[in-house]
């Protein structure tokens, strides 16, 4: 292209990479199912590399309608597109899908059960923008939405999986992905990705870490470093945040002696809350302990600065089982 | 007007007259409809029943024997609260039995206060929640352009919604995609829930906004049927912009004694709705 390397900001570089250097696995992976199902249709708001659909929008400029920035008003045409019988894909860095546009969503989406798909980008303290473009508490809207189906896969090993489970399941959903340039480096059955499914990916008695999006494999980083030290700790892949995998929650809520639960995002709303929830519901009393960013926004900073302060570290979730061991 | 090869359509062979007939029935229907709760949107009601009727006697291209025929013309009232008069028309039109209009805002009843999708076929979209609607508008008419249906798409707005944001970005994208399937109706009835708009929001010149972000605009006299026809007609020839049509309309219109009271939640007691009564009948005669 050019030597001086002048492509769009993909923003979620820490200065090392650039575009072009992170492939694009979620990207990819529609444009293949979209090339089976006519019906998909992308809309842009003016973030299409950084969404990864500018291929899209190359394969099938036809079916991508560029709407600028206006994230309410392209919920809005998502919805009329919807009723139309096309599968819509919204493209947008997550806070301007969610807080946002949250009344469009929930008049125009979710209330009318839109077979319109949300596709939101720098979930959490993955991003060095600050706190204008860090979701932190955008599971806690989505979830408290009637219809909608909220799902983070743990990276782009589930991607083509998630985003098939996404066409086939009609209605409302927000997928909440990360970019990512590499696959996870343990063995997922992300084949099996399904609307209210989950994954145990280690198992374990002593505790068990119910995770979800990049926690997955930080999850398992700590689970491999206590088994070290003769703790067996479960790590269940929490993709399918609503509808929850009840089942998978009791089931080791019962066996295993404390839980953790580790998330990218405030624990108001998300993952542990959605996890306490349903322990409750079933009667099941156990130890909790909740890793995720605490009742507080973060700020701008490189992503490993913030993870490590905002306490979203291998090591933060190994401590927080440890404690809730021996509290238990 | 252009007729697509449906038998069951509904088109243009209104006169003037029927028109009349049917808008003063429609304005009786919204008058009880709302006069049974003491309170409500009654002079909007009133004020939007010309517009209602061209719409739905004279412009919509529906079916009426298959209300989800998917080349119909789409509808959108993006002033989802002036629901009596929507009502009381796909009454008058026959799209709904004419007795459940007593439900009007009966508990368990989807002839909700805000016009709700419950009540589907013919709600496009659910926009109690103000300023959405032409946003959904212009997705229906890209998907109804790229699946080469006959559709248009008709959105009305009021005039205070234009105090939302959402609009204009609508607006802009829009005319960005050269939508001349997608037609405008803005209420101009100068009201909104705290009173007069000029005291709120000074929103003037507002064809000069429209024709400024792109659309082709026509003002018309919102009670005057030639004129309401002619504009729908010229919207329908216009190639490569979406129209706005501003129609210029008195709340209270058909009542003598209302016309002109901008209240947006009016108290009507059983004195107030017996005079207006009169008025209406007294002009059927």
């Amino acid at each position: 292209m050019n030597d001086l390397n002048l492509e769009l900001d993909d923003f979620t570089s820490t200065g090392v990479t650039s575009n072009t250097d992170v492939p694009k696995y979620y990207g990819e992976a529609l444009e293949r199912i979209s090339s089976e199902r006519q019906e998909i249709v992308c809309l842009g708001v003016d973030l299409s590399v950084p969404t990864e659909s500018d291929g899209f929008r190359d394969l099938f400029p036809d079916r991508f309608f560029m709407i600028g920035m206006a994230e309410a008003n392209a919920i809005g045409i998502a919805s009329g597109m919807a009723k139309m019988g096309d599968i819509p894909f919204v493209h947008s860095f997550s806070v301007f899908l969610t807080r946002r546009s949250y009344d469009q969503v929930a008049m125009q989406v979710a209330y009318p059960r839109s077979n319109v798909k949300l596709v939101g980008f720098l979930p959490g303290l993955t991003t060095n923008l600050g706190v204008s473009h860090q979701a932190i508490e955008d599971i806690a809207l989505m979830r408290a939405l009637p219809n909608m189906v909220v799902l983070e896969p743990s990276g782009p090993e589930q991607y083509e999986a998630a985003v098939r489970a996404v066409v086939d399941y009609s209605g409302p959903v927000y997928l909440r992905l990360r970019r990512s340039d590499s696959f996870a480096n343990f063995r997922t059955t992300s084949n099996k990705f399904e609307v209210g499914g989950s994954e145990v990916l280690r198992d374990g008695e002593d505790a068990v870490i119910f995770a979800s999006g990049i926690m997955v494999s930080k999850a398992m980083e700590a689970s491999i470093q206590m088994h070290k030290a003769g703790i067996e700790v479960a790590v269940v892949n929490v993709y399918s945040l609503k509808p929850i995998d009840g089942e998978m929650i009791a089931k080791y809520g019962r066996k295993t002696k404390c839980i953790v639960t580790a998330e990218n995002h405030t624990t108001i709303g998300g993952l542990g809350d959605a996890v306490a929830a349903e322990l409750a519901s079933q009667r099941i009393l156990v130890g909790h302990k909740k890793v995720g960013l605490k009742d507080q926004f973060a700020e701008g900073g490189s992503i490993d600065y913030l993870n490590k302060k905002y306490n979203l570290e291998v090591e933060d979730i190994v401590n927080a089982t440890r404690e809730v061991l021996v509290r238990d | 007007m252009s007729s697509v090869g449906n038998m069951n359509m509904k088109t243009s062979v209104c006169t003037v007259k029927d028109l009349e007939a049917a808008a003063l029935s429609i304005r009786r229907n919204v008058l009880d409809m709302v006069s049974r709760l003491g309170r409500g949107y009654l002079q909007q009601g009133l004020g939007a029943a010309d517009l209602f009727t061209m719409l739905f006697f004279d412009e919509l291209q529906i079916d009426e024997n298959d209300l989800y025929w998917p080349d119909r013309d789409r509808f959108i009232l993006s002033t989802a609260h002036n629901s009596a008069v929507f009502y009381a028309t796909l009454a008058e039109r026959g799209f709904l039995d004419r007795g459940r209009l007593v439900e009007y805002t009966v508990d368990g009843s989807a002839l909700e206060i805000n016009v709700s999708e419950r009540l589907a076929p013919l709600v496009e979209a659910t926009c109690g929640s103000l300023g959405q609607g032409l946003s959904v508008g212009v997705g229906i008419a890209l998907a109804a352009r790229r699946r080469g249906l006959s559709s248009r798409v008709y959105v009305l707005l009021g005039d205070a919604e234009m105090q939302e944001g959402q609009v204009w970005e609508a607006a802009m994208s829009a005319a960005s995609h050269k939508l001349d399937n997608l037609c405008l109706i803005v209420d101009i009835n100068g009201m909104q829930a705290e009173g007069a708009m000029e005291d709120i929001v000074q929103i003037h010149p507002i064809s000069e906004k429209w024709q400024a972000f792109g659309w082709h605009t026509i003002s018309v006299d919102g009670h005057s049927y030639p004129s309401l026809r002619d504009a729908f007609k010229r919207a329908r020839e216009t190639s490569g912009y979406p129209t706005a049509i501003i129609a210029k309309t008195t709340v209270g219109k058909g009542v003598p004694f209302l016309e002109g009271t901008r209240s947006h939640n009016m108290y009507v007691t059983a004195e107030v709705a017996d005079r207006a009564r009169t008025f209406l009948q007294e002009v059927s005669s």
